[in-house]
């Protein structure tokens, strides 16, 4: 009987909690991102971003007289939960616009709710070429698609003398990111007639990459590929690579975790040399840039990297598309003419030029409202004694490239 | 008295739609409706049978997989798709048992648990069919009439009656299935199995055909779990966190009951949106939590519970 | 070749740590542990905690570490399980699954996901005997792996405790029957198991990285490891896990990459089915 009672009681806290109160008139924006789960230090990068960002938008009067407000949820890196919050934010907490998403199969989901529910969704981050390749009008995307990823890799090795691989090894991770980027990758280095040596794929979160690196070094390539959406991987990767004794030329890291700086603080000098190639061209001597790593470093206290500047820019996309959208409370009505107002977007960011459009990806995907600049934010950095700096294309630079990498092993 | 009460909660769920435009709480509906389904079809195999296994998952993720496969590159429409689903996900369980049945108790769990991971890594490496971790997405049903009207695939409420269908089906099978003689010599098989075998029951025949159908359940399942969310990749479908979310509704709701699983589906969705929305701490401790207290207090479940509870009631009553 | 095979024991030999803890739990008690990689998941951190808080090299934490988990162990027999083995092998089975999944989301939560790693400075680079790399992190495990292995089999065969954990691992009504107290066993054997897997997490934690669900992971190889060598005995999954190790380590090099977790998988069930007492195992009763 008394644990009836504590059921019933339980239930009723359980259904009387569950729905919200909300807030005042502002312009919502929705995000779905990991909160909680192994992802969630991702979604803690998004959550201050966006923070940032909108505060800066309201304290300089808001959109039209109106704060704006990023509502974030948790969709703890699962796919089935990405569609429901996605539901949620759109059906019950009636968001004007969505972003976020995090991850890919997160991302497609969001993307396929947001395009059903006929609300617009402008995509940060995730890289998944089908987001924006299966004609959805209502999916907008900033950031690189994976397959445009190593544009930068690619014109280095078309641009530098001698830098053409004699052989190339490919390791990528088996998500939808690591088999994109790996793909586009090794699709423009057949076109250039360079013999894939090696074209692997691994389980994410691998512990022990040694045997992996055994067979590499059997081959002994001229350039070694990794692909790693996981930090942890990307670190083990070059750390066994290292350790097993492959000596290409170069090592050529894709991926976020290549990027960050626990790679060179994990791996010390064994990071040096090793080129990252990465979706942002963030240029610290750019005054803009220079002036968001002041301000994200004086409020957080952490230096910020890609993550970071892909939501603090999506939030100024989004709120330069309200701007010019005539907003009259008919919920359907508004997220239309927001629709129609990204479709007229052209505008700068932190990030980079954004105008969306449709054209064809690197691997022949037709992408629709694809940011027309993203081939170019694409670009070739080099860890260099600890520091990651840009290296190609020249226009992007920071410093020279060193390669061939002559590091004692 | 029972009927009753059965009949008026189906009349409730099909009438949900109705009741609400809140959308939102329609699709938490349709996934409560997509877990009991799960749950159920879990229950007759782990419930009533005793067997309990880790890797129900592979069956959805078959199921789900076979109809977007069907959909997407032989253009075969979805619902024969979610039904084909199910029979490839019954044919796959047939050599699965066939291995696993061999092995009792805890060793026919870890056995399932292997299965379940090999199948996953096979989805994931097969690209040819299954497009690997890109996964494969649905972005239009095709068009179709229920008698005069043509279905809004856009809406939530064509969806909710089909998982409805379902899971009042799935229910009133195992309704149907513990008041048969497979159903007695499943309890059998749970109590002692070679004592079943040595008076002559077929163990291996029983146990084959209850997963086989347990398998059909999770593979239409997983067929309309394609149709709804629209999208597969190996990690939505195959992982075992889903399998363990399966064993948890039943074992929480009430292991071999027929109202266990909504029970538990339920509880299951409930706990997970409170917890997701509420708290900053992850529902899977709530979950922990939860399974090892139904274990050790309630060890029928939350519905053995009510149903003990009740039974007290009305017996105080009466004296 | 032999650098694959190098890679393959070492690595194994840690695995072979932890399915032993595994294995003499289930030995005496027939219950299998799903929380096991949690206790393993315990120990990493512990490493980690003890370097970064105290400056303790784990490789000496160890010292305290096992002990403690040894107490972790002993508590949760005591006050979780007891009152559940009565109810059946299943029920205990779904327990411990419940338990799994509380510790490590409880980790989760307090620790964050953001993985962690251990950095010797005195191990950055291998050492290379014959050209074949050997990380010393790893060298340094093998060895206190198999002097702790070895202090168990001692402690197993020829001391009184010992052979009272067997003799109930091997009939425990005619254990008791001999006097011996079958619950206080069963107590210190989950201790025992616990502390190994401790054990086992702390020499494991400078050679991976750590986060909170990687006893997910770890438990299924501990699986393979244990049914290899049959579960309940020691010495089989000593083999076991160097087995395991060896066949990760030729399968990803000879076979393929990808599907080099499969084949501990594939194997596994095949030993289930044609050899289910192992290689060297003790017959389930």
């Amino acid at each position: 009987m008394r644990r009836l009672l504590v059921l019933s009681a339980v239930l009723t806290l359980v259904v009387a909690t569950a729905f919200p109160a909300f807030a005042q008139d502002t312009l919502k924006i929705g995000a779905p991102q990991p909160m909680t789960g192994p992802d969630a230090p991702f979604g803690d990068k998004f959550k201050k971003a966006y923070s940032l960002a909108v505060e800066e938008i309201n304290a300089k009067g808001g959109i039209n007289g109106k704060k704006l407000e990023v509502i974030l949820e948790d969709h703890q890196a699962k796919n089935a939960l990405a569609a429901t919050v996605a539901e949620k934010l759109i059906t019950q907490t009636k968001v004007l616009v969505l972003t976020g998403g995090r991850a890919s199969g997160q991302a497609v989901e969001i993307a396929s709710v947001a395009h059903r529910l006929k609300t617009p969704y402008v995509v940060d981050h995730p890289s998944a070429d089908i987001i924006t390749a299966k004609g959805f009008e209502w999916v907008f995307r900033n950031n690189p698609t994976g397959s445009i990823y190593p544009q930068a890799f690619n014109k280095f090795i078309s641009d530098v003398s001698g830098a053409l691989p004699k052989s190339a090894s490919v390791v990528y991770d088996n998500t939808v990111f690591g088999k994109t980027i790996a793909n586009s990758a090794m699709t423009f280095l057949k076109s250039k007639n360079v013999p894939i040596v090696n074209d692997e794929a691994y389980p994410v979160n691998t512990l022990d990459f040694k045997p992996l690196m055994t067979k590499v070094k059997a081959n002994n390539p001229d350039y070694l590929l990794m692909v790693a959406v996981a930090t942890t991987d990307a670190i083990l990767l070059t750390r066994h690579a290292k350790e097993i004794g492959v000596t290409p030329r170069a090592f050529v890291g894709f991926g976020g975790g290549f990027g960050v700086e626990d790679f060179a603080k994990e791996l010390g000098p064994l990071s040096q040399n090793v080129f990252s190639s990465a979706a942002w061209s963030g240029n610290p001597n750019d005054p803009a840039t220079k002036a968001f790593y002041q301000t994200f470093q004086a409020k957080y206290g952490i230096h910020p990297k890609e993550h970071e500047v892909e939501g603090y820019a999506i939030i100024y996309i989004i709120a330069d598309a309200l701007q010019r959208s005539k907003l009259s409370g008919n919920l359907e009505a508004d997220r239309d003419a927001i629709r129609q107002a990204l479709l007229k977007t052209d505008m700068t960011t932190v990030f980079g030029k954004v105008k969306f459009g449709n054209y064809a990806g690197p691997l022949g995907d037709p992408y629709t409202n694809q940011n027309v600049y993203s081939p170019e934010h694409s670009v070739l950095a080099q860890w260099l004694n600890g520091k990651l700096l840009n290296v190609w294309p020249k226009a992007n630079a920071e410093t020279d490239f060193v390669f061939p990498d002559t590091t004692k092993r | 008295m029972r009927r009753a009460v059965a009949a008026g909660t189906i009349g409730v769920v099909l009438a949900i739609p109705f009741l609400t435009t809140n959308q939102f709480l329609v699709h938490l509906g349709i996934t409560v409706l997509m877990w009991t389904v799960l749950g159920t079809a879990w229950n007759l195999l782990g419930g009533y049978a005793g067997q309990v296994s880790f890797g129900h998952a592979t069956f959805f993720g078959v199921g789900a997989y076979t109809m977007m496969i069907l959909y997407l590159k032989l253009g075969l429409a979805p619902w024969y798709g979610m039904v084909l689903g199910g029979i490839v996900g019954a044919l796959v369980s047939l050599p699965i048992g066939l291995i696993c049945f061999r092995l009792r108790g805890p060793y026919f769990s870890l056995a399932t648990l292997a299965v379940a991971e090999i199948v996953r890594l096979v989805a994931l490496n097969w690209e040819a069919l299954t497009s690997g971790p890109v996964g494969l997405l649905i972005t239009t049903l095709p068009q179709v009439s229920v008698g005069s009207r043509s279905v809004n695939w856009e809406s939530k409420v064509p969806f909710y009656y089909l998982v409805a269908i379902l899971a009042v089906g799935a229910m009133l099978a195992t309704y149907g299935f513990s008041r048969s003689r497979l159903g007695a010599y499943l309890l059998a098989i749970r109590e002692d199995e070679d004592t079943a075998e040595s008076i002559g029951i077929d163990t291996v025949r029983a146990k084959v055909t209850t997963l086989a159908f347990s398998a059909f359940l999770a593979g239409v399942a997983g067929g309309f779990y394609g149709m709804y969310f629209r999208y597969v990749d190996p990690d939505a479908v195959f992982p075992i966190a889903l399998s363990v979310e399966m064993v948890f509704i039943a074992v929480v709701g009430g292991l071999a009951t027929v109202a266990g699983p909504i029970i538990g589906a339920i509880f299951l969705v409930t706990v997970s949106e409170l917890f997701r929305e509420r708290f900053l701490v992850g529902h899977l401790i709530f979950y922990g939590l939860c399974m090892m207290l139904a274990i050790r207090y309630l060890p029928e479940g939350i519905w053995g519970g009510i149903r003990r509870a009740f039974t007290t009631y009305v017996a105080a009553k009466r004296s | 070749m032999v650098q694959s095979l190098v890679s393959g024991v070492l690595t194994g030999s840690l695995y072979a740590m932890i399915g032993v803890g595994l294995t003499v739990v289930f030995g005496v008690m027939r219950i299998i542990n799903l929380a096991h990689g949690e206790l393993v998941m315990l120990g990493m951190y512990g490493a980690f905690w003890g370097l970064t808080l105290w400056k303790l090299d784990p490789f000496v934490s160890i010292l305290l570490w096992t002990p403690l988990m040894f107490l972790v162990g002993m508590l949760v027999y005591r006050f979780l399980l007891q009152a559940i083995i009565p109810g059946g092998e299943l029920n205990t089975l779904l327990y411990t699954a419940g338990l799994s999944l509380l510790i490590a989301n409880l980790a989760l939560f307090v620790w964050t996901g953001d993985y962690r790693t251990i950095k010797l400075p005195y191990a950055m680079l291998p050492m290379r005997p014959f050209g074949i790399a050997v990380p010393i992190p790893l060298a340094i495990a093998f060895g206190l792996a198999i002097l702790i292995t070895g202090a168990l089999y001692f402690f197993l065969t020829r001391t009184d405790l010992g052979r009272a954990i067997r003799a109930t691992s091997q009939n425990p009504e005619a254990a008791a029957l001999m006097g011996v107290a079958v619950d206080r066993i069963s107590m210190i054997t989950f201790g025992l198991g616990s502390a190994l897997a401790g054990a086992a997490g702390v020499l494991l934690a400078p050679s991976l990285y750590l986060y909170p669900t990687v006893g997910e992971i770890l438990i299924s190889k501990c699986f393979v490891i244990v049914v290899l060598g049959g579960l309940g005995s020691v010495s089989g999954a000593i083999a076991g896990g160097v087995l395991l190790g060896l066949v990760e380590s030729l399968g990803a090099v000879y076979v393929s990459v990808a599907y080099k977790d499969t084949i501990g998988f594939v194997i596994f069930l095949l030993v289930l089915l044609f050899r289910p007492s192992g290689l060297l195992g003790v017959a389930k009763s």
